[in-house]
Parts: structure tokens; sequence; C-alpha cells
């Protein structure tokens, strides 16, 4: 019946001009329809959101219609709690210590999802009992250079050998005998292959930079900003999410901060001097 | 006789030109469906409430605890060094079953309130809501107006660390000491004015040093002198029981401020720890102002 009311409606509608009833019907239709595709797409979006958050975050990215939701949604957070320190690009600054997230290079972990996830969640010295926390950059120009640790002081000519080691090791210009003088206050006395491995290459468990390659994360790798390292110490911190935002939105951020890094096209080159 | 009148016709049920009791009661069940659809779905699935469903983002609940996914992949990549796509089914279970494990033991450790007797979880648990106001303070990311304020009322953490280069020379006479500090002000070379007056190096201080260090070798009254001299200066000779002294500054590099750009960082890190430390100072003071406390009379 209500079939035989439809099409007599779409004849009349299609034969003759309107009249005020098969208006009336047309708006409950209309209606209908709206009502019905709201519902649709909040179920469809609640069964997305659930696979967003079931599945392996590491295998989300390959499972595009997935990515393309977490991504809208994760932009709305990204500027919401983490441009006003990583820039609305993600592109972090070099002057603050903020991380560039649209790089290939990766302070902690290896850029994987689940370690971004980790980094959403619990943060960075971020006061949180899981957050990483297990090395800071000693500031050896100070009486303590880190707290609870037995590293001693080094004097302004062992801080510039270490600089000039490390340019030199960048490929930089630097004097050979204080590059050597460098070296091994880097393999001793400073205790720097501690953090940073005795290839200067970083250790990602802990989030000690490589020193390497071409990426810094303070200065720009100038003598003065390696030597303001050294002396007087980094510590940055990012803040934990957890308990604060739900999984589906740190779900959602951590996805989209993967895809800042993950954009077609090469990337910066950061192949090792 | 009138005839019959044909009862009147039923208005239309859905033209809203016309009232309709059949329409509004249709209406008035079908919002009383959908309210109750709605409370049922989020009585059974807000978080606190009994549920039978697991929610999305969490693999068990353990008495309506949830243990979360994200914990359940970090512990199967802490336990397995791989990641959740190469585990076995095997090891999702053990992970699994050892949450679970785990979390019904810190329940039943609640339920006997372990953290009464046992010191350990005491200080865990001290740490854990130390740890969680300080989480509170560190979340909010400060203005560079309220940093740069603080930049400018703390000015004095912000400096680079002055620099010496300076040498403490040790003559046994006065005479000799007040000889060669003319000599050296006069431009005479150290080791030769050591040889004509009879002096010695003391050794404190070889190389260029900060001055925490400097201060540390010298002492802290060599170093109040030497920090006064400028490069290329001399001091006048003093006593000191070992001998009498002169120092010869080569180089004295004061401390420098920092601009705000180059302290940003750190004004930043500081900045937070400060917070870090009134919240906590706030929090212990909301405790305790909730708190029935009884101190015994004798430690009033």
């Amino acid at each position: 019946m209500p079939t035989r009311k439809v099409a007599n409606l779409a004849r009349r509608l299609w034969m003759k001009a309107p009249t005020r009833a098969s208006l009336s019907w047309l708006a409950w239709i209309g209606a209908a329809i709206v009502l019905a595709w709201g519902a649709a797409g909040l179920v469809t979006s609640g069964r997305t959101e659930a696979q967003l958050v079931r599945g392996d975050p590491d295998a989300i990215p390959a499972q595009a219609p997935l990515m393309r939701f977490a991504v809208t949604h994760g932009a709305g957070v990204f500027k919401a709690r983490c441009a006003s320190c990583h820039g609305a690009e993600g592109k972090g600054s070099s002057a603050r210590g903020v991380p560039d997230l649209t790089d290939a290079d990766w302070l902690y972990g290896a850029g994987k999802v689940s370690d971004i996830e980790k980094v959403a969640y619990y943060g960075i010295r971020a006061h949180n009992p899981r957050s990483w926390n297990l090395a800071v950059m000693p500031a050896f120009a100070r009486p303590v250079p880190a707290a609870g640790e037995r590293l001693q002081p080094l004097g302004p000519g062992e801080i510039a050998a270490v600089t000039a080691y490390l340019q030199a090791r960048g490929g930089q210009a630097a004097d050979p005998a204080a590059a050597e003088a460098g070296r091994r206050i880097f393999a001793g006395k400073g205790g720097c292959y501690d953090c940073h491995a005795n290839d200067a290459r970083g250790d990602p468990a802990i989030g000690a930079p490589n020193l390497v390659d071409k990426v810094w994360l303070y200065g720009d790798g100038s003598r003065l900003a390696i030597f303001d390292s050294i002396a007087y110490g980094r510590q940055g911190m990012c803040p934990a999410w957890a308990g604060r935002l739900s999984a589906l939105r740190l779900r959602e951020v951590s996805l989209y901060v993967f895809a800042l890094s993950h954009r077609p096209g090469p990337h910066p080159d950061m192949s090792r001097p | 006789m009138t005839p019959p009148t044909a009862p009147a016709a039923a208005p239309p049920l859905w033209d809203p030109r016309q009232v309709s009791a059949r329409r509004s009661l249709s209406l008035m069940a079908l919002g009383a469906l959908i309210g109750l659809a709605l409370a049922g779905y989020a009585l059974f699935t807000a978080r606190g409430t009994t549920t039978f469903h697991v929610p999305a983002e969490d693999v068990a609940l353990v008495n309506q605890q949830p243990i979360a996914r994200a914990d359940f992949y970090a512990q199967l990549q802490a336990t397995f060094g791989v990641d959740s796509a190469h585990t076995t089914p095997a090891q999702r279970r053990r992970v699994l079953n050892d949450m679970i494990r785990e979390e019904l033991f810190v329940q039943r450790g609640k339920e006997l309130d372990i953290a009464a007797t046992d010191p350990d979880v005491r200080t865990a648990m001290v740490s854990a809501v130390e740890q969680m106001a300080a989480a509170d303070a560190v979340t909010s990311q400060p203005s560079d107006s309220a940093l740069q304020a603080y930049f400018n009322a703390h000015q004095d953490r912000y400096a680079q660390e002055g620099v010496m280069s300076v040498r403490d020379l040790v003559f046994a006479q006065p005479a000799d000491a007040a000889g060669a500090a003319r000599a050296l002000a006069a431009g005479a070379p150290i080791t030769a004015t050591l040889g004509r007056f009879r002096g010695r190096d003391s050794g404190r201080e070889a190389a260029e040093d900060f001055y925490f260090a400097a201060k540390i070798h010298l002492g802290a009254a060599l170093f109040a002198v030497a920090r006064a001299l400028p490069s290329g200066a001399v001091s006048p000779p003093f006593a000191q029981p070992d001998g009498v002294h002169l120092l010869y500054m080569a180089r004295n590099a004061p401390p420098q401020p920092f601009a705000f750009a180059e302290a940003r960082a750190q004004v930043l890190s500081d900045y937070r720890n400060d917070k870090v430390k009134r919240t906590t100072a706030q929090y212990q003071g909301f405790l305790r102002q909730r708190a029935n406390v009884l101190v015994a009379g004798d430690l009033r």
C-alpha cells in the first residue's frame, strides 16, 4: 500500500504540478531520508571508530579508508593539543628544541604508529610513571651536570674539544687535534657514549639523538649551538594525554602524526655523512 | 426521517495541515522508543557501570575494571620484542592472562589494604599521586608573554657560566711577591718572573675554567680576588698560610646573560617545574584541608 502511494505520488509529481498534499508527503519522505541518512552515518562512524581503536596500530596505515577517517579527525586533535608547540604544520622549531614531525628522523622509537602513540599517551618527561624519562642531556658547565648521575663537569676547553669532535663527525671543518681530544672525552670522562653510543649515532630507545646526521634538535649544528647544548644541557618535555584524551582521539592523532611524515614524495636527505 | 449521516472520514494520518490524534500518538511512541534506546545504550556502555560489553579501547574488563588495549600492545612489545602484528595467538593469550592476573592481584591488594602495611606500596602510591598532580600542571602550554615575564623575573638564572684563565703564584717573601707583581704588570713572562723572584705556581689552576670550578680550585678568598681582575691584570700580593700569593689573570670573561630566545627552552622547563611544585603544594593543602587529622597531645 505505501509503495503504491509513493508510486502514485511520484507519477503525479512527474505528470503535473504538485498539490499541497503531495508536497506534504514529499516533506515527510525527505525528513525520513535525512533521519535514515543520519542514523546510517552514526552507525558507520561508530563502526569505523571501533575498528580504529581495536586494530593493531601499526597495521592501520595499510587500510586506506581507516587511515583517511583517522587523519581527518586527528588533524583537529593535533591543532587543539599539539600545534602550540609543534606548529600547525608539525614542523617544530630547532630554536625551541621542538622536533620536526614531518621528516623521517625519530628521536624516540622508529616512527611506527605504536611508538608515536606511546608518546601521545604518556609523554616525555611528563611526570607520568610511564613517560619516556630515562635520560636527560647533562649540563657540563654546571657544578652538578645531572642530578643523580656520577658525572664530572667539563672545562670550557674540554667542551670545545667535544664540539670539535662532533663537528668533524658531521663533516664540518674542525681542528683535528681538538677533535681527537674530544673523541677521548666523548668515550671517556664525559660519558657521552653512554647515551649517544660509541659511534655517536644515538639510541632511540632512550631518546638520545643521533649526533652525526644532519638533523639537529637544538640549534643549527653550529659550534656555538653544540657548545651550548653540552655546556647547559637539554631536557625537552612533551605532555602525557592519557586520561585527558580518549583512546580514539589518541589513536587518531597518532595516525595523523604518522601521516605527516609519510606523505608522498621524497623526504629531506637524512643520509649519514 | 433524516437519512443516516455517513461517518466522518478520519483525517489523513501524515497531512500536517490537519490535526491527527493517531499521528500525535505515533510520534510520541516513536520518541519514547528512541529515548529508551538511547538511555539503554548509555546505561550499558558508560564508564563505571556494569556491562557485558568490552569497550573497543579495552581488551578485557576485570570486575568492570578495564585493561586498555594500548597497554596490552605495549606489554606484548615489551615481553616478546615484536610488534603485535608478528605475535602468535599463544603469545597474545599469555600476555592477556598475565595482565588479567595482575589486575586481579591489584584488586585483591586494594581489598586487603596492602598500602597500610607495605612501605614499598606506600612509597609507590605517594610517588604516583604526586606525579599525577604534576602531570596536570605540565599539560598546559604557557604563552610566550607568560614565559617572558618569568624570564624577566628570574634573569639571574639564565646566564652563561663565567670563564677565567688565571695563574696562582706563590712567593716566600712579601718583597719578592711585590717585585713579581710589578714585573708581571710590566709584561714580563710568568716563567721568567717566577725564576727571578724565587716563586712557584701553586698548580691550583692549570687551564681555562668555569667560575664554579675556579672557585673550588682556588678557594673562596682567592676566587673573590680573581673574579674582580680584568684580563691581563695582576692582583696585589696577599698573605696566605702557605706563602704570599699573586694572581695573574690571563683571561676573564664574566657571565653573560642569555637573551630570552636563547634561554626559552630552559625557561619553559623551569616555568613548568615551578608550576609543578606549586600544584603539588596546593594538592597537599587540599588533601589536608579535607582530611580529619588528629595528632597526639604530646606532639601537638
